[in-house]
């Protein structure tokens, strides 16, 4: 029952978080200066022609009606339809979901499979304040950004033919190799920060995790590194882990706005801005709030898991 | 300035580079050192040598002043934000921790739904709304840290609240005021520090992502983001248009980055070890 409760009181909280980021991302987008109209018609518009246009998208009605009306919309699961190519949003996001997908799975995997190991064995090689080596290391993965990297990664690989291609994407149905040869690039690009961010992460919460007294009896018991690490050491560091994993995630479903704008990937992030620059209001509502709703959900997962991984926590994270 | 003994060298060499970078903008803005920035010096997109140490632009601009003004914009776009982040953070999470109720449960939930929004496109959404140039961007950076620093305040604040000597300086008739400023406030400052640290190379970063992308400091205004945007058209022809602020700004995010690592581990100490 409690379990129920717990849900229940999440879902609810999630549901509010995202109606006041609806309420938020309308607000900004009819705020923006330049109407729809003024921006699709271009500066010699009369302002007959713009009215006619406004009234033919409904945008002549008031602010706090077309709010309802799209948030209606959005709950039958209708995200409205892009007022510059007139189809569906939910079309064009399924077309360039594809790219954002696969850019999110590799980053995540690198993050997974290279961030987390080197953390721990940079923690448990660390000791004391020292591991200087290590933390510079760390630090460097951070401090690189995306658009000085990935600049970088185009200028090396334009200069030189590496046999790898800057843009010119291809679906993964149409031709894997070729699909392949042009997101390796900038997935790498992406992966580099995944993979930093975590390895910092698991560092952290691997060294808080080796100060604990039941570390020091197992060393005391003269168990070997590798077996305290997996008995005692991952389950405990697993959290903080998780939590970075997931905003991760989240974040590069969101949409990698940068790398895609840099290696020309169709992908969900450059849409959504370019929308911003087109006025398609439709378009920056549904692809705001879908990040936001994966965010929030995904959020809450992590939470439900920590119920399950720390059981001192009571039924699912009921701690506060 | 008791603080700095305990910092680690890499920390040490951290604040060195941040205190260096700061010293390079004012040499540049203040004393002028490289030339006006927008004036016209040389050939186009030329190579680094002796008359410009880093090469000059596509419009024959030497790029050394533009690198130190760059440095100085994006260090106090950064710098400025983080004080309003700083404030507001604290502020709020004091009254989240310390307050809590329902006032608390506002402040979460505001917190709550500015996190939820993508870094980069609330940064782009800001610019669209207030119109591309420095005070979007001064506005995205405070509302890209406010949320994290907020959380952290409020649980420290929390933590601070629950304690004995709070409940015995309320119980011998202290106001709240008192407590607050007396027990909890120095009691959160060093999380404060720490966040506020990272929370600068957050600002660098979204300072440089949001002009490389066109929406933050605008031509011929010059920050390491629109440097190197601009950088990014002439690539082929003339990689240090990028190169140097691309190291500047990369320099510096690391520098502030060890440096708040070391202040995290001064300030809010936890014992390691090594598993041998």
């Amino acid at each position: 029952m409690r379990l129920i409760g717990w849900w229940a009181r999440r879902v609810a909280s999630a549901a509010a978080t995202l109606t006041l980021v609806s309420i938020l991302i309308f607000a900004a987008s009819r705020l923006m200066p330049g109407g729809f109209a003024e921006v699709v018609l271009g500066p010699f518009a009369t302002p007959e022609q713009q009215a006619e246009v406004s009234a033919r998208y409904g945008l002549d009605r008031g602010v706090v009606e077309q709010y309802g009306l799209w948030l209606a919309a959005v709950l039958r699961g209708d995200l409205g339809t892009s007022m510059i190519s007139g189809e569906p949003v939910t079309v064009e996001f399924l077309l360039r979901m594809p790219v954002t997908v696969e850019l999110t799975l590799l980053g995540v995997a690198a993050a997974a499979v290279i961030g987390v190991p080197l953390g721990i064995v940079t923690a448990v090689r660390a000791g004391g304040r020292g591991g200087a080596a290590g933390r510079l290391a760390g630090g460097i993965g951070v401090s690189v950004p995306e658009f000085v990297l990935g600049s970088l990664v185009v200028f090396v690989f334009s200069r030189f033919a590496l046999g790898l291609t800057i843009g010119g994407y291809r679906p993964l149905d149409e031709d894997v190799g070729a699909n392949l040869r042009s997101i390796v690039l900038p997935a790498a690009v992406l992966a580099f920060f995944a993979v930093a961010v975590t390895a910092r992460t698991t560092r952290d919460a691997v060294m808080g995790v080796l100060v604990e007294p039941y570390i020091t009896a197992a060393v005391a018991r003269g168990d070997s590194p590798f077996t305290i690490v997996v008995r005692h050491v991952l389950r405990n560091a697993a959290m903080p882990v998780l939590v970075v994993l997931t905003t991760i995630t989240a974040y590069l479903l969101g949409g990698a706005v940068i790398v895609e704008y840099l290696f020309n990937l169709p992908g969900v992030g450059s849409y959504v801005v370019a929308a911003v620059g087109r006025r398609d209001y439709a378009v920056v509502q549904a692809g705001v709030l879908l990040a936001a709703a994966v965010f929030v959900v995904l959020n809450m997962l992590v939470d439900a898991a920590t119920g399950v991984l720390d059981p001192r926590l009571g039924s699912a994270g009921e701690a506060r | 300035m008791t603080w700095i003994r305990g910092l680690d060298r890499l920390s040490l060499a951290g604040l060195a580079v941040l205190a260096l970078l700061v010293g390079a903008a004012l040499a540049g803005t203040l004393l002028g050192v490289g030339g006006a920035q927008d004036a016209i010096v040389g050939p186009r997109l030329a190579p680094p040598d002796g008359q410009w140490p880093l090469g000059t632009d596509q419009l024959g601009r030497s790029m050394l002043p533009r690198v130190l003004a760059g440095i100085g914009t994006t260090l106090l776009l950064s710098a400025v934000a983080v004080a309003v982040t700083a404030t507001a953070s604290t502020l709020l999470g004091l009254v989240a921790g310390y307050r809590g109720g329902w006032v608390g449960e506002v402040v979460l939930r505001g917190v709550d739904v500015l996190y939820a929004f993508p870094t980069i496109v609330l940064a782009i959404l800001v610019a669209a709304v207030l119109g591309p140039g420095r005070s979007a961007t001064l506005a995205s950076i405070v509302l890209v840290t406010v949320p994290l620093m907020t959380r952290l305040v409020k649980v420290a604040a929390e933590t601070v609240a629950r304690r004995d000597f709070v409940t015995s300086a309320l119980i011998s008739g202290a106001s709240h005021r008192y407590v607050l400023a007396r027990h909890v406030l120095p009691n959160v400052a060093g999380t404060v520090a720490v966040q506020g640290t990272y929370a600068l190379s957050v600002g660098i970063l979204v300072e440089g992502g949001l002009s490389f992308l066109g929406f933050g400091v605008q031509p011929p205004a010059s920050s390491l983001g629109a440097l190197i945007q601009q950088g990014g058209i002439y690539l082929l022809a003339a990689p240090w248009l990028l190169v140097w602020p691309g190291m500047v700004l990369v320099a510096a995010v690391l520098a502030i980055t060890v440096f708040g690592d070391g202040l995290r581990d001064r300030l809010e100490p936890r014992d390691s070890r090594a598993l041998k």
